[in-house]
């Protein structure tokens, strides 16, 4: 629940440094596959973490306790959005907020990218990804499979480097 | 009820396509419930998107608002569901085999691999629903105003979704 502006650093605090459970390398480990794989990835975090305590039980539990609360409060906010949306004031506030969100997403997006500049023949990916979505409008499914052999190719010759 | 089994079935399907996750997968989500299914108007998403940025919690968010408009509690609890189980799933046996994988190489080929296409997908993400979302140059500025502070500081994000409220509430987006 005090998961405001994404509930990572909070997952990290209480799962390594207040209760212990796991090391840091095993947080991050476990963090680096749950992001590359698709899918939402706090609840991928979720489904690592619980099941490596009490195997599908404990996916499970993990998952629901993230998410209960976070999806309460939210359909209180739905219901007072229901109530209150035609407010010019609530509108305006709305309207800030996405405008912030939306450059929030754009900084992930440029953060996650300083790391592909150790090897900038990957930027030529990226570009791919980002033409054939952004430009040409093709469905996700087309564009991840266009770009994957590339990736897959580039990402082989990236590793070998090392 | 055709229209929770159509939520149901088409969320599942892009929870396997969303490298990068559900930020990446927000213009699939707009052009779905926006332009195909017809479930919400363009507003309505930017609103949704907008609390489900403010609240606390997973940024999955945006789904269940999604599902909730559709069918209620029952509509968001399903879309919440359809998004998160087939990824959980791929993620339980797939955690174990790279986990455990001898081949070093092979194990960091693909988190690169992926890793390169969440990047591609977030950034063309957020360029396409930032062209959705911000109707005047304000909300243009007050975008890439964001994108430059996290770059050179290092301010909890709420701040700046506090600061855009306030600059919203003023009047000026």
């Amino acid at each position: 629940m005090s998961g405001f502006g994404g509930v990572l650093p909070w997952a990290r605090r209480t799962l390594v440094e207040q209760e212990q459970w796991i090391t840091a390398e095993e947080f991050s480990a476990m963090l680096g596959i749950c992001q590359i794989v698709p899918g939402p990835n706090i609840v991928n975090l979720g489904v690592c973490v619980g099941s490596r305590f009490a195997g599908i039980p404990g996916a499970i539990a993990a998952v629901l306790g993230l998410m209960l609360g976070p999806v309460a409060l939210l359909l209180v906010l739905a219901v007072l959005y229901e109530h209150y949306s035609y407010m010019p004031i609530v509108q305006g506030m709305l309207r800030g907020v996405s405008a912030v969100g939306v450059g929030l997403i754009a900084s992930t997006g440029f953060k996650m990218m300083r790391a592909e500049l150790k090897y900038p023949l990957m930027l030529l990916v990226i570009l791919m990804v980002i033409v054939a979505a952004s430009y040409f409008h093709l469905g996700l499914g087309w564009v991840v499979l266009i770009a994957s052999p590339l990736a897959i190719f580039l990402a082989w010759k990236k590793a070998k480097r090392s | 009820m055709s229209a929770l089994i159509s939520l149901f079935l088409k969320f599942s399907a892009f929870s396997l396509l969303a490298f990068g996750g559900i930020n990446a997968l927000l213009p699939v989500l707009y052009d779905l419930s926006v332009n195909q299914e017809h479930w919400i108007d363009t507003q309505t998403f930017s609103d949704y998107f907008a609390i489900a940025q403010a609240a606390p919690g997973p940024n999955l968010m945006t789904v269940t608002l999604i599902g909730w408009n559709v069918g209620g509690v029952l509509g968001a609890a399903i879309a919440t569901l359809a998004i998160s189980w087939p990824s959980s799933i791929m993620i339980y046996f797939l955690q174990r085999t790279i986990m455990g994988m001898q081949d070093k190489d092979r194990q960091q080929a693909i988190q690169f691999a992926a890793g390169a296409l969440a990047v591609g997908l977030v950034l063309s993400s957020a360029w396409q629903i930032s062209l959705q979302i911000n109707h005047s140059v304000a909300a243009y500025l007050l975008t890439i105003s964001t994108i430059t502070i996290t770059f050179f500081t290092r301010w909890h994000p709420l701040y700046l979704i506090a600061i855009g409220a306030i600059l919203g509430v003023l009047g000026f987006i």
